[in-house]
């Protein structure tokens, strides 16, 4: 027992050191500019920062598929993973906002977003925009059940009791809004992205990723999560999640296939180089191992079947997005950017950050089920 | 009226003086200049300079040539950047200028993205940047009087017009003298039209301007925006509150019939 709290303890003190360095770099960054603190330039504006954001928005989405499920549908069983899959959800979704504000040059005007009479209803930087500003305030909402249980302050928590199916239903729509909107930004680039993965289906294809990386997200927390901290958990319901998972990556192949013959790009897959690498790394290890893997019983139903399937998902969405964001945006001949070690700490700090708190909001808030009751609940 | 401007390469003799007066009238100060083996100076647009006398080596049969090209903003008819912007920094003028408004800006650089000429550039140094490009010299068009540079070009290279008539001019002189020029005035169709145009004698792709189709990049996205997005929304909504309805209702029956079967039981 006291090994193991050792050992918590050390971790604890490394993410919080870990932390703190990415924070001494923030204020570096906030304090010099852009210029002086990232490797961005003219011709490579976007940067480390918008791929941590691009990929953090999808994985954070396992948050509303949970929520769907618990809230909307009633499936009770779910509850038990519902709370730490939305708290990961959450936490991964506040340090966006944070990432996100350290990206933008202007931060100090990012209320601009908000003044209607600036709004451009045509682009869906503003949509993404604004659905990171209200769906945080959602998961706020979400979230503060465990918080104010804690606290044992009834009143609020009755409202929002109350109002959950509600907030659960609105986060969704969101939710799905803002991961196609996110893929519709790439749209004004048919000159700009590699023609593997521009497509006007680009809008589809993030919502697709959203949703089975979401889930794998759901899967991978929940496992993690339960081992770490010696629960008990019913594979059971993570093998149905993983079933869903594959029929969702089956799909997603079947469209990509689809659409890249339909162009007349299949091709491309073999003439481009390092591109072609790329495409077929992302395709390969997001898509078609964890498809095989959740296909099979072995794969769907061990803990470590289900960490490695969904790993693999979350692995080929990094690279996917790294690649539309970043790789395969053409850039002009002979610029090269690679990240500056202030871009590098500052995301390292931001998910160490996330993990830190997660860690911190199960051990102090009502997020895991306890030890001993989590057997009735369940069959309840 | 939509204002335009022709730029005809083959009268260009890489004076500079278009570069020159730009700064000039903008008030942009000088950059610090490196050789890096090439007469052109500095290697690319910035934050301060507005307009690039761009020197390509080209080989068209007879030997090398210099070919010089003024480049800049194009003042697309449908600009990315303004359909880009979250903001709505970046607005087409009557006139067709596209013209960013410092106030509003938030700085995502996602106009520097999206733009297919690579136009607009940022402030780098400064702690809280504005993006700056080529404004069509604004104040000047609104007073009437042409561009600074086209006013400097002392070869009549670069031409201030009405769109339409410089269209017409540019096509008249491929005609007049078809052995000077390729058959292609840049920027009448690219996108949807550009209000800077360009005649050229050797083809466009070889200096650099990038091969762009009659389409305008915005349509689509604009598209997806106006109609995609709220149907998304509906059907999400429909498909979520469809399913919890039939959720709960086979929850009730199923609540009813265990109803039902324990008070069966209970009468037998
Ligand atoms: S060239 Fe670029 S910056 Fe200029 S109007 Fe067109 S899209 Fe905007
Ligand atoms: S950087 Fe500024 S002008 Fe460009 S799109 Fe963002 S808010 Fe608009
Ligand atoms: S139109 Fe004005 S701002 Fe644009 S390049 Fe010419 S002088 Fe510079």
């Amino acid at each position: 027992m006291s090994k193991t709290r050792k050992l918590q303890a050390a971790i604890v003190v490394i993410l919080g050191i870990v932390t703190l360095v990415g924070g001494i770099a923030a204020i570096a960054r906030f304090v010099q500019g852009l210029g002086p603190t990232t490797n961005l330039s003219d011709a490579y504006p976007w940067g480390l920062w918008i791929v941590y954001d691009v990929f953090f928005i999808p994985f954070s989405a396992g948050a509303f598929m949970i929520s769907a499920v618990t809230h909307i549908y009633d499936r009770h069983e779910y509850y038990p993973i519902a709370r730490p899959v939305i708290v990961a959800g959450f936490l991964g979704y506040v340090f966006v906002v944070v990432v996100l504000l350290m990206d933008l040059a202007r931060w100090h005007r990012f209320y601009n977003i908000l003044i209607p009479w600036y709004w451009n209803l045509h682009s869906f930087m503003f949509e993404v925009s604004m659905c990171i500003t209200v769906y945080t305030v959602i998961l706020v909402l979400e979230v503060a059940p465990a918080i104010l249980e804690r606290l044992n302050w009834q009143k609020p928590l009755r409202l929002i009791r109350f109002a959950t199916v509600v907030i659960a239903g609105a986060g969704i729509v969101l939710s799905s809004l803002h991961q196609s909107s996110l893929g519709s930004l790439f749209l004004l680039m048919p000159y700009k992205l590699h023609p593997l993965w521009w497509t006007p289906l680009l809008p589809l294809f993030f919502f697709a990723a959203a949703a089975f990386s979401g889930l794998s997200m759901a899967i991978f927390v929940a496992v993690v999560s339960f081992k770490a901290f010696g629960r008990d958990l019913k594979l059971g319901l993570l093998s149905d999640l993983a079933k869903i998972v594959a029929i969702m990556l089956g799909i997603y192949l079947a469209i990509k296939i689809g659409d890249l013959l339909t162009a007349g790009e299949m091709g491309l897959l073999f003439t481009e180089g390092w591109l072609s690498v790329l495409f077929l790394a992302e395709i390969v290890i997001g898509a078609v191992v964890p498809f095989v893997l959740f296909l099979t019983r072995k794969g769907r139903e061990t803990s470590s079947g289900l960490v490695w399937g969904s790993a693999c998902v979350l692995v080929g969405l990094a690279l996917n997005r790294t690649n539309v964001a970043l790789l395969a945006l053409n850039a002009p001949p002979g610029a090269t950017y690679f990240p500056h070690w202030i871009e590098i700490a500052v995301s390292i700090a931001a998910v160490a950050a996330g993990v830190l708190l997660f860690f911190l909001a199960t051990r102090f808030l009502p997020v895991l089920p306890e030890p001993a009751v989590a057997r009735d609940e369940a069959t309840t | 009226m939509r204002k335009g401007m022709l730029v005809d390469l083959t009268r260009c003799i890489g004076c500079r003086a278009c570069q020159v007066a730009c700064k000039q009238w903008n008030d942009l100060p000088a950059e610090e200049t490196q050789n890096w083996g090439s007469y052109q100076n500095p290697a690319a647009l910035s934050a301060d300079t507005w307009t690039l006398v761009e020197f390509t080596e080209v080989d068209e049969g007879d030997g090398l040539q210099w070919v010089f090209a003024k480049r800049q903003c194009m003042h697309c008819l449908h600009p990315a950047c303004a359909s880009a912007c979250p903001v709505g920094a970046f607005h087409q003028t009557e006139q067709g200028a596209v013209v960013y408004d410092p106030a509003r800006c938030i700085g995502c650089r996602y106009c520097m993205v999206v733009c297919p000429f690579g136009v607009p550039k940022l402030e780098w140094e400064e702690p809280l940047p504005f993006v700056r490009k080529c404004r069509f010299c604004v104040d000047r068009l609104e007073a009437g009087l042409e561009p600074a540079c086209a006013k400097a070009c002392p070869t009549d290279a670069i031409v201030f017009g009405n769109r339409d008539d410089l269209i017409a001019e540019a096509e008249e002189r491929i005609r007049n003298q078809p052995g000077r020029y390729v058959d292609h005035v840049y920027g009448k169709d690219e996108l949807g039209g550009t209000s800077w145009l360009y005649l050229s004698a050797v083809p466009f792709d070889k200096l650099g301007f990038p091969t762009l189709g009659p389409e305008p990049v915005t349509t689509l996205s604009e598209v997806v925006a106006t109609y995609g997005t709220p149907s998304i929304a509906v059907t999400v909504a429909a498909v979520l509150g469809g399913l919890y309805y039939w959720f709960s209702r086979r929850e009730k029956n199923m609540h009813a019939e265990q109803d039902a079967e324990q008070e069966e039981r209970e009468a037998s």
